[in-house]
């Protein structure tokens, strides 16, 4: 645990440390939330479906998916260069557990995403988002939806990281694996508006079951956009458990074997 | 302190064989019996299983086969009691590029869970010892390359290992810094108990720095032994003179002397093998003058480890 904390903490200095990195990091969900949440609450407003209010809070929980996501990656990444540069050798030849290599780098990325989530929070609230207001149990529910998915992405970014040694390979190979989990989920439109074949493919996704989550736990559920059904609350937090695990498993493994 | 199980060998190897996955053969049955205490460097050209060897003593891989012991402990079931103790430096810089010399260091030591008050006074000291002081709040990224390599260095040093492995602590550094490492290194061994591993392929850096030579090629150890040692068994020294008069009458007179071992003429070079070059110069000079030889240029050649190695592996060192 203390040699995963050192390497936490090596990595939130080198961000802080780098100013156009931490902008990013900062602006990157402001810019997610502005220009997504404006250009589908005017399509919205125009009378499809519900008002807009309704929309940003049906939507700000796919964009914490989406930052979580995007934040594994960089994750991974942070390991690929660690191995390619070598600087991974110190670690190795340190009376260290192996496991606090990728520990240590799974617990930035999940520092990052609550950092991000907190600021797409914000700015979802300026913008309409209703949440639950003060339901510390919610808050709660949501704080840990929230860290068990972005350790499950981070869990694929670390695994694929293992396995290739060139940043072009992770990129590709990162975002077949991520980008149909984020399009193919009710992260971004309501389930009952897709065709059947999706809706399957949704329901085996674990991206919708932390985004049901979260609109059920930090979220006013009445304020969504339409009156579908949600995924049964118990279901969401033993799909993302189920998540985590399996994928850091995955990680593990595929670390262990990228340093025999 | 580690306990040493009744020997004084910081480190002993016995058969060690690696073979990649791929098949190559890296290290092909290597004995090394490194007493504490003491400098040894393993000598071989590129690719002769140098970096192998090293990798598989600090636990960064397993060997395929042998018995190896680091300080008493086995590198496969006790590997984590091996690092704590050991330092090393590798082939390839590898340095947080983004983080400060301090941070370096500092971050090395929370690896080894130092204490705050036990790091801050080891990096001063180190950083001291690397004649880093003034850059140390700098990031790495705007050190030289020699600044760079005495950084990595003393990070080895922080967690006050027994044992040092450096593999090729001098490549790509200019003759200043070279000398400049030797000298901190030669420091190393004087002031603290340390044993040293080190890996190079220049033959001047193992004469200067090692009390033992290994010389190693295709992953088999040729031989080993003090610098002296392996010089002294290549024999004779070798007098060179170039200069005019009865050239065949000066080797005439040398031939009936018994400190001559051979005398070889290639184009007014004259070389000759004795016994000790710096014993026998005088008589030579005198046969010369007696026998009306003029001398204007003379030398003495002594054999070097490159000779040794040239005996042993019938190959040049590939770095020249
Ligand atoms: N990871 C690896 N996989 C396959 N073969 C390897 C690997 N590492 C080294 N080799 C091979 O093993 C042999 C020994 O390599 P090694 O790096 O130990 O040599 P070296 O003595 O350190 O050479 P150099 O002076 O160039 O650093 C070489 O033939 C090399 O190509
Ligand atoms: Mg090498």
């Amino acid at each position: 645990m203390g040699a995963a904390l050192t390497l936490w903490r090596k990595h939130m200095i080198k961000l802080i440390s780098k100013k156009e990195e931490s902008i990013g990091v900062l602006f990157q969900p402001i810019l997610w939330v502005v220009l997504f949440g404006t250009g589908m609450k005017s399509v919205m407003s125009t009378g499809m479906v519900g008002n807009g209010d309704f929309y940003m809070t049906f939507m700000v929980p796919g964009i914490i998916a989406l930052a979580a996501m995007s934040g594994a990656i960089d994750g991974g990444l942070t390991l690929l260069f660690e191995r390619v540069q070598g600087i991974i050798k110190e670690y190795l030849v340190a009376p260290i557990p192996r496991i606090s290599i990728l520990a240590g780098n799974a617990m930035s990325t999940i520092n990052k995403s609550l950092f991000q989530s907190l600021v797409i929070l914000v700015i979802g609230v300026l913008m309409g988002a209703k949440f639950v207001g003060l339901d510390p149990l919610g808050w709660l529910g949501g704080l840990f939806l929230i860290t068990g998915y972005s350790l499950g992405f981070a869990g694929i970014g670390l695994a694929v990281a293992s396995r290739t040694d060139s940043p072009g390979g992770y990129h590709m190979l990162i975002f077949m694996l991520t980008l149909p989990l984020l399009f193919l989920s009710n992260a971004l439109y309501p389930l009952e508006y897709l065709p059947t074949w999706m809706q399957v493919g949704a329901k085996i996704n674990p991206v919708s079951y932390v985004v049901d989550g979260l609109r059920q736990t930090i979220f006013d559920s009445n304020a969504l956009l339409t009156g579908g059904e949600l995924l049964p609350l118990w279901l969401c937090f033993l799909v993302v458990i189920i998540f985590a695990i399996l994928s850091m498993t995955l990680a593990y493994y595929s670390f262990k074997k990228s340093i025999k | 302190m580690a306990e040493m199980q009744g020997t004084n060998l910081a480190i002993e190897v016995k058969g060690l064989v690696k073979e990649y996955p791929s098949k190559v053969l890296a290290v092909n049955g290597i004995d090394l019996n490194i007493k504490s205490n003491t400098i040894y460097a393993l000598l071989g050209p590129n690719g002769a299983g140098k970096t192998t060897t090293i990798n598989i003593l600090t636990t960064l891989k397993e060997p395929t086969a042998g018995s190896i012991k680091v300080l008493g402990f086995d590198v496969i079931q006790q590997a984590n009691k091996v690092r704590r103790n050991i330092g090393v430096t590798f082939q390839e810089m590898i340095l947080d590029d983004e983080l400060t010399g301090r941070q370096v260091l500092d971050y090395h030591g929370r690896l080894y869970k130092l204490g705050a008050r036990e790091r801050q006074k080891k990096v001063i000291e180190l950083l001291k010892l690397a004649e880093l002081e003034e850059a140390a709040d700098r990031v790495v990224k705007t050190y030289s390359g020699g600044m760079k390599r005495r950084l990595e260095l003393v990070r080895g040093l922080m967690t006050e290992p027994e044992i040092l492995f450096l593999d090729e602590p001098t490549t790509g550094l200019d003759p200043q810094n070279r000398s400049s490492i030797w000298k901190y290194i030669r420091n190393l061994k004087e002031k603290s108990n340390l044993t040293l591993l080190l890996t190079t392929h220049y033959m001047e850096e193992a004469e200067e720095l090692a009390d033992y030579v290994g010389i190693i090629d295709y992953g088999k150890i040729v031989i080993e032994g003090t610098p002296r040692e392996l010089i002294d068994k290549m024999g004779a020294d070798t007098i060179q003179i170039a200069g005019n008069g009865n050239s065949d009458l000066f080797i005439q007179e040398l031939k009936g002397h018994s400190f001559i071992q051979n005398i070889v003429n290639t184009n007014g070079l004259i070389q000759i093998g004795t016994d000790s070059g710096n014993k026998r110069l005088v008589e030579v000079v005198s046969i010369a003058s007696k026998s009306g030889f003029t001398i204007e240029d003379i030398s003495i050649a002594k054999p070097s480890l490159g000779d040794v190695f040239l005996k042993y592996t019938g190959r040049r060192l590939r770095d020249k």
